[in-house]
């Protein structure tokens, strides 16, 4: 699965991304609410977007954390902090992986596309 | 016309044989050697409908790679190497990329024959159907029916099925039916993450999702009955087609070594079309760090398979007795996404096979059809030492994406189709049921035809379903 991204900024993409997979990744409402801390290292934010969906996907497999939204993002040439907000519920598992086919993050015209393919 | 880097796909594709199409090395800059796909005229037609062609000339500018990137007729796009590929690297120096086994590591199939024709079964059948269901953990993400810990998971990783029956779970004799006895030796467990690990060790004996499966089937026609007889099968019987891997383990080793590799790949020099081609020398850190891990997913994958044909034989002891479960006999094993070292034309190669099936003279090989189509039974023939470094297809493979298949038919719809044609399904997700449609899938019969027309390998028998459980 193909997701294309368009946001204003760089952090509005990641928040996006985050976005377009809790839609992927909520089975229906309910859940206690929960917060995740995440700290990743690196200073390519293309795989940056990945290992931020990555870990959710890893959070969906082994603790049922359903996200909602990019609560927080502190995004810097070293890695990126995020606070990613939602609930412990019954994910779908649907993500399995996100992949670097095609990967892609660019600013281009005034705005910010990104591109990230998904193993479904 | 030689080409600059960029894609060119359908346009250099060019007949060289019958079912024997081709894409030169000098169709782009780039590529080492061609692209070649076993294709009759309306699969090739399939084929170039998607980036799988585009996918498969990146594929033929790995750095190691001999002969030729080759695709099997079921080829369609995948994520960086197409599904249904073949790559051969030369060793020690070629390279070893994790896309080119896919995020399913030994993905395969396990088919077990029952000692029942299907008119014996007569009302049992959807009892058995039902039983399986509740046998089989099915779905993404689902926990199964034997959690491992950390010594029983090392023990998993490092001797795949054979761990389970010295636990008494499962048959020694299956251990002969499976390939390479379903044990890699190369695979080291502390090559595994503990994130991979921890995805694993509740997933023991469960299904998945996606195009996996568990299907009642019934043995409709033998078209080479004297190896039929050879693999234990004969006309009107029962058999059961298992179709899953390595779980969420085998996902987070690829994730792991893509990831890994992409970062190690400026070092080695290496400019790729697309980053999920990340790969590293075989002999490097990098490579032998991924086979070690890769080995150890896939032998986690035939225990999977292992303990998901145990829960099988108990639901068949529960609905038809006890004698019909121990006539229960695995027929074979086959995985579809793996990497092995083999000698062909006299070299030490590493093969990737990414949806595709090793097909050695003689071996059984299962190619499942779509849900509701037919399954076959095939042996490899010579002709694939020859031409296709040992391999033939692995299933119908896409023709539409699963989003695109959602929007042709409703799950509840596909649900009644099947029905009334006498199949019976289980499935925990009618979205999930939908995205593997029939028309979903190029013709299975069709691209038999052309493997066995290619003297990859020959049919044996057709199989047809007659019960479903779908993960």
């Amino acid at each position: 699965m193909e997701v294309e991204l368009q946001a204003e900024s760089e952090a509005g993409l990641f928040e996006a991304a985050v976005e377009a997979y809790a839609e992927l990744a909520a089975a229906g409402g309910g859940g206690e609410p929960a917060r995740r801390e995440l700290a990743l290292a690196g200073g390519d934010h293309a795989l940056l977007l990945v290992d931020l969906l990555n870990e959710l996907v890893f959070l969906a497999e082994t603790e049922a954390f359903v996200p909602e939204r990019l609560e927080r993002l502190e995004l810097s040439d070293d890695g990126l902090h995020a606070t990613v907000a939602g609930r412990i519920g019954d994910p779908t598992h649907l993500v399995k992986a996100v992949t670097l086919n095609r990967l892609s993050l660019a600013e281009e015209g005034g705005a910010w596309h990104g591109r990230v393919v998904l193993d479904v | 016309m030689p080409g600059t880097g960029a894609s060119s796909s359908t346009s250099e594709l060019r007949r060289v044989g019958e079912l024997l199409w081709e894409i030169p090395a000098t169709a782009r800059a780039d590529m080492r050697v061609p692209a070649r796909v076993f294709a009759d005229d309306e699969l090739v037609a399939a084929i170039a409908a998607d980036r799988a062609l585009e996918q498969l000339e990146n594929v033929a500018t790995l750095p190691g790679i001999v002969e030729a990137a080759l695709a099997m007729p079921d080829i369609h796009q995948g994520y960086g190497f197409p599904v249904g590929g073949v790559a051969a690297m030369a060793l020690p120096d070629g390279v070893v990329s994790p896309g080119g086994v896919g995020y399913d590591i030994n993905c395969g199939v396990r088919l077990l024959a029952l000692p029942v024709a299907e008119p014996e079964l007569g009302p049992r059948r959807e009892a058995l159907v039902h039983e399986l269901s509740r046998a089989v953990p099915a779905g993404a993400g689902r926990r199964g029916a034997l959690p491992l810990g950390g010594r029983e998971l090392d023990a998993v990783l490092r001797d795949g099925p054979r761990a389970l029956v010295a636990a008494g779970i499962g048959r020694e004799e299956d251990l002969d039916r499976t390939e390479s006895g379903g044990r890699l030796a190369e695979a080291d467990p502390a090559a595994v993450s503990p994130r991979a690990r921890e995805r694993g060790a509740g997933q023991l004996g469960t299904m998945g999702a996606g195009n996996h499966f568990v299907e009642l089937q019934r043995v409709d026609r033998l078209l080479d009955p004297e190896t039929a007889a050879a693999f234990g099968l004969r006309e009107g019987q029962v058999t059961v087609l298992i179709h899953s891997g390595s779980r969420g383990l085998g996902h987070q080793v690829c994730t792991d070594h893509v990831r890994a590799m992409d970062a190690a790949g400026a070092r080695y020099g290496f400019e790729l079309p697309d980053r999920q081609l990340a790969c590293a020398p075989a002999s490097s850190p990098e490579g032998r760090a991924y086979l070690a891990a890769m080995a150890a997913a896939a032998n986690f994958a035939f225990a999977n398979r292992h303990a998901i044909a145990h829960a099988v034989r108990g639901a068949v002891e529960r609905v038809l007795g006890p004698a019909a479960a121990a006539g229960t006999r695995q027929v074979y094993d086959v995985a579809h996404n793996i990497a092995k070292v083999e000698r062909h034309g006299g070299r030490e190669l590493l093969v990737h096979r990414k949806g595709a099936t090793r097909a050695f003279p003689g071996q059984p090989v299962f190619i499942p059809g779509s849900m509701g189509t037919a399954s076959f039974v095939l042996a490899g023939e010579q002709g694939s030492l020859e031409r296709s470094f040992g391999t033939t297809c692995h299933g119908a493979g896409r023709a539409l994406s699963r989003t695109a298949a959602r929007r042709r038919i409703g799950g509840a719809e596909l649900r009644r189709r099947l029905e009334a044609q006498g199949i019976v399904v289980r499935c925990p997700s009618s979205a999930g049921l939908a995205e593997e449609a029939p028309f979903a899938y190029k013709d299975v019969e069709r691209v038999v035809e052309v493997v066995e027309r290619a003297g990859l390998a020959r049919r044996v028998a057709r199989l047809v379903p007659i019960g479903v459980v779908k993960g």
